[in-house]
Protein backbone atom coordinates (compact mmCIF):
# COMPACT_ATOMS: atom_id res chain seq x y z
CA UNK A 1 0.00 0.00 0.00
CA UNK A 2 1.42 3.40 -0.90
CA UNK A 3 2.33 5.03 2.37
CA UNK A 4 3.00 8.27 0.51
CA UNK A 5 -0.76 8.57 0.10
CA UNK A 6 -0.89 9.46 3.80
CA UNK A 7 1.87 12.04 3.72
CA UNK A 8 0.80 14.80 6.14
CA UNK A 9 -2.60 13.17 6.73
CA UNK A 10 -3.69 13.24 10.38
CA UNK A 11 -6.51 11.52 12.20
CA UNK A 12 -8.00 11.33 15.68
CA UNK A 13 -8.79 7.64 15.58
CA UNK A 14 -7.67 4.79 13.38
CA UNK A 15 -8.89 1.22 13.54
CA UNK A 16 -6.63 -1.08 11.55
CA UNK A 17 -6.80 -4.75 10.65
CA UNK A 18 -3.21 -6.04 10.87
CA UNK A 19 -1.37 -9.21 9.98
CA UNK A 20 1.73 -9.58 12.13
CA UNK A 21 4.38 -12.16 13.07
CA UNK A 22 4.14 -13.61 16.61
CA UNK A 23 7.33 -11.78 17.42
CA UNK A 24 7.29 -8.82 18.23
CA UNK A 25 4.36 -9.68 20.49
CA UNK A 26 1.16 -7.63 20.85
CA UNK A 27 2.47 -5.68 23.86
CA UNK A 28 5.62 -4.61 22.01
CA UNK A 29 3.55 -3.77 18.96
CA UNK A 30 1.09 -1.64 20.96
CA UNK A 31 3.91 0.07 22.85
CA UNK A 32 5.81 0.94 19.67
CA UNK A 33 2.76 2.65 18.15
CA UNK A 34 1.90 4.34 21.48
CA UNK A 35 5.40 5.90 21.48
CA UNK A 36 4.64 7.87 18.30
CA UNK A 37 4.28 11.62 18.87
CA UNK A 38 0.63 12.62 18.98
CA UNK A 39 -0.66 9.16 19.89
CA UNK A 40 -2.54 9.19 23.20
CA UNK A 41 -3.36 5.51 23.43
CA UNK A 42 -3.38 2.20 21.59
CA UNK A 43 -5.45 -0.94 21.93
CA UNK A 44 -4.52 -4.19 20.22
CA UNK A 45 -6.96 -7.09 20.22
CA UNK A 46 -6.13 -10.56 18.96
CA UNK A 47 -8.56 -11.60 16.26
CA UNK A 48 -7.02 -14.86 15.08
CA UNK A 49 -3.92 -17.00 15.56
CA UNK A 50 -2.54 -18.70 12.47
CA UNK A 51 0.49 -20.96 12.14
CA UNK A 52 3.15 -18.30 11.59
CA UNK A 53 1.19 -15.05 11.97
CA UNK A 54 -1.50 -13.31 14.00
CA UNK A 55 -4.42 -11.24 12.85
CA UNK A 56 -5.02 -8.31 15.22
CA UNK A 57 -7.26 -5.26 15.39
CA UNK A 58 -5.43 -2.11 16.40
CA UNK A 59 -7.21 1.01 17.63
CA UNK A 60 -5.11 4.17 17.80
CA UNK A 61 -6.32 7.44 19.29
CA UNK A 62 -4.49 10.75 19.47
CA UNK A 63 -4.51 14.42 18.75
CA UNK A 64 -3.48 14.38 15.99
CA UNK A 65 -2.17 11.03 14.80
CA UNK A 66 0.24 11.24 11.86
CA UNK A 67 -1.06 8.36 9.76
CA UNK A 68 2.20 8.00 7.86
CA UNK A 69 4.14 7.62 11.12
CA UNK A 70 1.75 4.87 12.25
CA UNK A 71 2.21 3.04 8.96
CA UNK A 72 6.00 3.38 9.15
CA UNK A 73 6.08 1.95 12.68
CA UNK A 74 3.77 -0.91 11.76
CA UNK A 75 5.94 -1.80 8.76
CA UNK A 76 9.08 -1.59 10.90
CA UNK A 77 7.47 -4.08 13.31
CA UNK A 78 7.12 -6.45 10.38
CA UNK A 79 3.32 -6.17 10.35
CA UNK A 80 1.11 -5.42 7.36
CA UNK A 81 -2.09 -3.36 7.22
CA UNK A 82 -4.87 -5.49 5.77
CA UNK A 83 -7.46 -2.78 5.89
CA UNK A 84 -8.41 0.49 7.56
CA UNK A 85 -11.62 -0.40 9.36
CA UNK A 86 -12.33 3.02 10.82
CA UNK A 87 -10.89 6.52 10.50
CA UNK A 88 -11.98 9.59 12.44
CA UNK A 89 -10.55 12.96 11.39
CA UNK A 90 -11.31 16.63 12.01
CA UNK A 91 -11.58 19.05 14.91
CA UNK A 92 -13.37 16.63 17.23
CA UNK A 93 -13.86 12.90 17.58
CA UNK A 94 -17.13 11.78 16.01
CA UNK A 95 -18.64 8.38 16.77
CA UNK A 96 -20.53 6.55 14.05
CA UNK A 97 -24.23 7.39 14.19
CA UNK A 98 -27.02 4.88 14.36
CA UNK A 99 -29.16 4.41 11.30
CA UNK A 100 -32.39 2.45 10.87
CA UNK A 101 -30.39 -0.27 9.10
CA UNK A 102 -28.40 -0.83 12.34
CA UNK B 1 19.75 3.48 14.03
CA UNK B 2 20.35 1.45 17.16
CA UNK B 3 23.88 0.89 18.37
CA UNK B 4 25.19 -2.67 18.06
CA UNK B 5 25.69 -2.81 21.84
CA UNK B 6 22.07 -1.86 22.51
CA UNK B 7 20.95 -4.49 20.03
CA UNK B 8 22.97 -7.12 21.91
CA UNK B 9 21.52 -6.03 25.26
CA UNK B 10 17.98 -6.15 23.87
CA UNK B 11 18.65 -9.60 22.46
CA UNK B 12 19.96 -10.79 25.83
CA UNK B 13 16.70 -9.73 27.47
CA UNK B 14 14.84 -12.28 25.38
CA UNK B 15 14.41 -15.71 26.98
CA UNK B 16 14.51 -17.57 23.65
CA UNK B 17 17.87 -15.97 22.84
CA UNK B 18 19.22 -16.78 26.31
CA UNK B 19 18.04 -20.36 26.03
CA UNK B 20 19.80 -21.04 22.73
CA UNK B 21 22.93 -19.14 23.85
CA UNK B 22 23.04 -21.22 27.05
CA UNK B 23 23.04 -24.43 25.05
CA UNK B 24 25.90 -23.30 22.81
CA UNK B 25 27.85 -21.92 25.78
CA UNK B 26 27.59 -25.08 27.88
CA UNK B 27 28.02 -27.49 24.98
CA UNK B 28 31.16 -25.77 23.67
CA UNK B 29 32.44 -25.05 27.17
CA UNK B 30 32.13 -28.78 27.87
CA UNK B 31 34.18 -29.49 24.73
CA UNK B 32 36.76 -26.93 25.84
CA UNK B 33 37.17 -28.29 29.37
CA UNK B 34 37.55 -31.88 28.17
CA UNK B 35 39.99 -30.78 25.46
CA UNK B 36 42.08 -29.00 28.08
CA UNK B 37 42.27 -32.17 30.15
CA UNK B 38 43.40 -34.07 27.06
CA UNK B 39 46.04 -31.43 26.32
CA UNK B 40 47.41 -31.25 29.88
CA UNK B 41 47.55 -34.99 30.50
CA UNK B 42 49.02 -35.56 27.03
CA UNK B 43 51.61 -32.86 27.60
CA UNK B 44 52.57 -34.29 30.99
CA UNK B 45 52.84 -37.86 29.71
CA UNK B 46 54.87 -36.85 26.66
CA UNK B 47 57.40 -35.19 28.93
CA UNK B 48 57.08 -31.52 27.98
CA UNK B 49 59.54 -29.94 30.41
CA UNK B 50 58.04 -26.49 31.05
CA UNK B 51 54.61 -25.13 31.91
CA UNK B 52 54.76 -22.21 29.52
CA UNK B 53 54.85 -24.57 26.53
CA UNK B 54 51.77 -26.40 27.82
CA UNK B 55 50.05 -23.06 28.38
CA UNK B 56 50.87 -22.02 24.79
CA UNK B 57 49.47 -25.29 23.43
CA UNK B 58 46.33 -24.69 25.51
CA UNK B 59 45.93 -21.16 24.17
CA UNK B 60 46.22 -22.58 20.64
CA UNK B 61 43.41 -25.00 21.45
CA UNK B 62 41.33 -22.17 22.95
CA UNK B 63 41.77 -20.05 19.81
CA UNK B 64 40.78 -22.99 17.64
CA UNK B 65 37.73 -23.97 19.67
CA UNK B 66 36.67 -20.36 20.26
CA UNK B 67 36.84 -19.56 16.54
CA UNK B 68 35.01 -22.77 15.75
CA UNK B 69 32.31 -21.87 18.29
CA UNK B 70 31.73 -18.39 16.88
CA UNK B 71 32.02 -19.29 13.21
CA UNK B 72 29.89 -22.41 13.19
CA UNK B 73 27.08 -20.85 15.23
CA UNK B 74 27.17 -17.69 13.12
CA UNK B 75 26.55 -19.80 10.02
CA UNK B 76 24.07 -22.18 11.70
CA UNK B 77 21.98 -19.33 13.08
CA UNK B 78 22.16 -17.37 9.82
CA UNK B 79 20.60 -20.33 8.03
CA UNK B 80 18.07 -21.12 10.78
CA UNK B 81 16.92 -17.54 11.17
CA UNK B 82 16.69 -16.98 7.43
CA UNK B 83 14.55 -20.09 7.15
CA UNK B 84 12.36 -18.84 10.02
CA UNK B 85 12.00 -15.42 8.39
CA UNK B 86 11.20 -16.99 5.03
CA UNK B 87 8.34 -18.96 6.65
CA UNK B 88 6.89 -15.77 8.15
CA UNK B 89 7.37 -13.85 4.88
CA UNK B 90 5.61 -16.65 3.03
CA UNK B 91 2.67 -16.49 5.47
CA UNK B 92 2.52 -12.68 5.32
CA UNK B 93 3.28 -12.29 1.62
CA UNK B 94 5.65 -9.46 2.47
CA UNK B 95 9.38 -8.74 2.68
CA UNK B 96 10.66 -8.46 6.25
CA UNK B 97 14.15 -7.22 5.37
CA UNK B 98 15.11 -4.07 7.30
CA UNK B 99 12.33 -4.50 9.84
CA UNK B 100 12.45 -5.07 13.59
CA UNK B 101 12.05 -8.80 12.92
CA UNK B 102 15.26 -8.86 10.89
CA UNK B 103 17.14 -6.69 13.42
CA UNK B 104 16.03 -8.89 16.32
CA UNK B 105 17.24 -11.95 14.48
CA UNK B 106 20.61 -10.31 13.78
CA UNK B 107 21.00 -9.39 17.47
CA UNK B 108 20.06 -12.91 18.55
CA UNK B 109 22.59 -14.41 16.12
CA UNK B 110 25.37 -12.20 17.48
CA UNK B 111 24.62 -13.16 21.09
CA UNK B 112 24.40 -16.86 20.18
CA UNK B 113 27.76 -16.75 18.37
CA UNK B 114 29.45 -14.75 21.14
CA UNK B 115 28.34 -17.12 23.89
CA UNK B 116 29.28 -20.10 21.76
CA UNK B 117 32.84 -18.72 21.50
CA UNK B 118 33.17 -17.68 25.16
CA UNK B 119 32.27 -21.18 26.45
CA UNK B 120 35.30 -23.04 25.08
CA UNK B 121 37.66 -20.14 25.84
CA UNK B 122 36.69 -20.33 29.53
CA UNK B 123 36.79 -24.12 29.38
CA UNK B 124 40.35 -24.19 28.03
CA UNK B 125 42.10 -21.07 29.34
CA UNK B 126 41.25 -21.41 33.06
CA UNK B 127 42.62 -24.97 33.38
CA UNK B 128 45.84 -23.77 31.71
CA UNK B 129 46.52 -21.06 34.30
CA UNK B 130 48.30 -23.40 36.82
CA UNK B 131 50.97 -24.04 34.19
CA UNK B 132 52.00 -20.40 34.44
CA UNK B 133 53.12 -21.14 38.01
CA UNK B 134 55.16 -24.16 36.96
CA UNK B 135 58.81 -23.73 37.85
CA UNK B 136 58.13 -21.24 40.63
CA UNK B 137 55.28 -22.54 42.80
CA UNK B 138 54.38 -25.82 41.16
CA UNK B 139 56.00 -28.86 39.61
CA UNK B 140 54.73 -30.16 36.24
CA UNK B 141 52.97 -32.99 38.03
CA UNK B 142 51.26 -30.62 40.49
CA UNK B 143 50.32 -28.17 37.71
CA UNK B 144 48.80 -31.02 35.71
CA UNK B 145 46.77 -32.28 38.67
CA UNK B 146 45.57 -28.78 39.57
CA UNK B 147 44.70 -28.13 35.92
CA UNK B 148 42.58 -31.29 35.83
CA UNK B 149 40.96 -30.15 39.08
CA UNK B 150 40.13 -26.73 37.58
CA UNK B 151 38.64 -28.33 34.46
CA UNK B 152 36.55 -30.73 36.55
CA UNK B 153 35.48 -27.73 38.67
CA UNK B 154 34.36 -25.87 35.54
CA UNK B 155 32.39 -28.91 34.41
CA UNK B 156 30.84 -29.15 37.87
CA UNK B 157 29.90 -25.45 37.68
CA UNK B 158 28.27 -25.99 34.27
CA UNK B 159 26.24 -28.90 35.67
CA UNK B 160 25.27 -26.97 38.80
CA UNK B 161 24.22 -23.98 36.69
CA UNK B 162 22.05 -26.18 34.46
CA UNK B 163 20.50 -27.64 37.62
CA UNK B 164 19.52 -24.18 38.88
CA UNK B 165 17.48 -23.48 35.75
CA UNK B 166 15.86 -26.92 35.63
CA UNK B 167 15.05 -27.54 39.29
CA UNK B 168 17.47 -30.44 39.65
CA UNK B 169 19.90 -31.08 42.48
CA UNK B 170 22.94 -28.90 41.74
CA UNK B 171 25.20 -31.36 43.54
CA UNK B 172 24.09 -34.35 41.48
CA UNK B 173 23.99 -32.46 38.17
CA UNK B 174 27.41 -30.92 38.88
CA UNK B 175 28.90 -34.28 39.83
CA UNK B 176 27.48 -35.85 36.67
CA UNK B 177 29.20 -33.26 34.49
CA UNK B 178 32.41 -33.33 36.52
CA UNK B 179 32.59 -37.10 36.16
CA UNK B 180 33.17 -36.66 32.42
CA UNK B 181 36.36 -34.72 33.21
CA UNK B 182 37.63 -37.42 35.58
CA UNK B 183 36.84 -40.08 32.99
CA UNK B 184 38.75 -38.26 30.23
CA UNK B 185 41.74 -37.81 32.54
CA UNK B 186 41.76 -41.50 33.48
CA UNK B 187 41.38 -42.58 29.85
CA UNK B 188 44.29 -40.35 28.86
CA UNK B 189 46.47 -41.88 31.55
CA UNK B 190 45.46 -45.45 30.71
CA UNK B 191 45.34 -45.46 26.94
CA UNK B 192 48.61 -45.71 25.04
CA UNK B 193 49.90 -42.60 23.25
Amino acid sequence: MGRQLFDMVTARRLVLDLLKPYDPDVVTTAEAVADIDGVDGVNVVLAENEEEVQNVKMTVEGDPIRVEAVYETIEDLGAAVHSIDEAACGERLVEQSKTPQD
Amino acid sequence: MRSPLRRLVRALEREDVRSISRRYFISNGFDGALTSIGVTVGAYLSGIPDGLTVFSIGIGAAIGLGTSGVWSVWEIERAEKRAERARIEHAMLTDLADTRVQRQQAGARQVNALMSGIGPIIGVVLPMVPFLAEGTLLSMRAATLISIGVAVGILFAFGAYLATISEQSWLVAGARMGLAGVLVAVLNFLLPG
